[in-house]
Parts: C-alpha cells; structure tokens; sequence
C-alpha cells in the first residue's frame, strides 16, 4: 500500500490518510470527494488515519459523524487509527468514541474488519 | 515573567482558507506568554471554531470582514472574534451542545462547546442582523495540570 495517497480503497474498505490539518476548509474538500467515492465504490468501512494529523476542530468531527451515518445503513463501522496525544484530547471530548472505534493503525483495523465479516 | 500588557488587531475576509490564518496568528500573539503545547493547541482550536462560525453561519459563505482582537494582561490571553454578518436569534440554543443551525453542511454542532471546553471563560454576545462578538479568555501557565485533572 502507498502511504502518501489521500484514498486507498481495500475491499469495501475506505482508508483516509488525514492531512496535518483538518478544520472547516479542509473538511469540505473530504467531504466533497468522499461523497463522490461512496456514489462510485461500493463502501462499508471507513478508516481516518490521523498520523500525519496534527490539529482538529469541530469540523473533522462533523466529517467523521457525517460518514458513520452513511455506513451505518451497510452496518459497517467506522475505525480512528493512529491517534497521537493531541488529537486523543479532542476526539474524547466530542465523544467521537461513541459511534467510532479505535484501533492502534490502518493494519489493525483492517485485520478487525476481516475477523467482523467472519462472524 | 508574563509581565506583558499587549495588543493587537488583524481583519480579514471571511473566506475558509483564512481560518488557519487566523489561529496562526493568534497562537503566534500568544507565543510571549510562554504557553505550552497543549495551551497553544487550545488557543488555535478555540480560534478556529469562532472564526469558522463567522465564516459559515454569520457570512452564510458570502463576502463580509471578520476582525480578531487579542490582548495579554498579565497571564491571561483575551481573544475577541467579531462579525457584521447575520447574527444569532437565540445564542442559548446556540451553544447547547450538539445543536447545529447548518445539518446539511455536516455541521457537529460542537463548536461553542470546543471554545468552551479549551478556554477558560467564553461569552457570546449577538444582534440578529447585526453581528456577533465571541470573546474568549484563557489563563496561560495553569493549563497543563487543570488538563490532565479534567481528562481523569
């Protein structure tokens, strides 16, 4: 997998390698073309990379609630991987843990997948 | 030390890729008072959330001028975000978490409660056709600890 692409598609899988910044500006522009990936590509999962991210307002908030609310008709699951200090302290006041889970990277929530879809 | 008594003024267009002008500024301003990392995230996230506002639901997306002001008396950093744009009907139902004017546009409805939550004090004040003035005030120099308490 290349790690430096914005998407990387895996199965019904969708990756989303954040940018270092995710405010208002930047999260219409996601939200714009992760529309668009959800008409063309059949989507179940969606995983937000935050490794290279190091600042989020409300705004990445409402982009990660907007898409749980398009994969939860699929009963798929949305997954916040690589969470460094910063982003741990507004993800957990915006209760972003309550629709979403968190694993430690993009592999494990991959393997996470793959063992749900055994059930 | 954070014996500084400053001020300063920026206006700009209330366009969205100046939002991260804005709380560079401002975190740039709050530098001299020696903030941590933490501090200095809080001011940016609180900054981005007011002017966001401006941007989305006082200019609607349409062309207007939003004004940052920003004081340091002591150890305390005043930040007040003002705009001429639409202004807000009922500011408590504004600021109650989770509630969004703007559910289309994937709003969370958590950004008075963010620059509540990462300030120390926040008072709104709007006029419905007027504007709105957010002004935020945070004490530099205590945050760490009070951080870590509140997170527990």
């Amino acid at each position: 997998m290349v790690e430096n692409r914005l998407y990387e598609l895996s199965g019904e899988t969708l990756i989303i390698n954040l940018p270092e910044e995710l405010d208002h500006h930047v999260a219409q522009k996601l939200r714009q073309q992760t529309d668009y990936l959800f008409i063309s590509k059949r989507i179940r999962n969606v995983i937000f990379n935050y490794e290279k991210t190091s600042f989020m307002d409300s705004s990445g908030i409402g982009l990660v609630m907007g898409r749980y609310r398009e994969v939860r008709y699929l009963k798929g699951n949305i997954y916040l991987v690589n969470i460094n200090p910063k982003m741990k302290r507004v993800i957990e006041i915006s209760g972003l843990y309550k629709v979403a889970k968190r694993t430690d990277d993009v592999h494990s929530a991959l393997e996470e997948i793959v063992e749900m879809a055994k059930v | 030390m954070n014996k500084f008594n400053d001020h300063m003024a920026v206006e700009f267009d209330s366009v969205s890729r100046n939002e991260s002008f804005a709380r560079v500024v401002v975190a740039a301003f709050a530098a001299r008072l020696n903030p941590t990392l933490e501090e200095i995230a809080d001011i940016k996230t609180a900054v981005s959330e007011a002017v966001t506002n401006s941007v989305i639901h006082g200019y609607e997306d349409e062309k207007g001028t939003i004004r940052i002001e920003a004081c340091i008396v002591e150890d305390t950093i005043s930040v007040i975000v003002t705009d001429r744009g639409v202004g807000i009907e009922d500011v408590n139902k504004a600021m109650e978490p989770m509630y969004t004017s703007k559910p289309e546009l994937e709003r969370s409805g958590m950004g008075f409660a963010f620059m509540e939550a990462f300030m120390d004090e926040l008072f709104v004040e709007s006029k419905v056709g007027q504007g709105t003035v957010v002004t935020m005030r945070k004490v530099i120099g205590k945050g760490e600890d009070k951080w870590n308490d509140k997170i527990k």
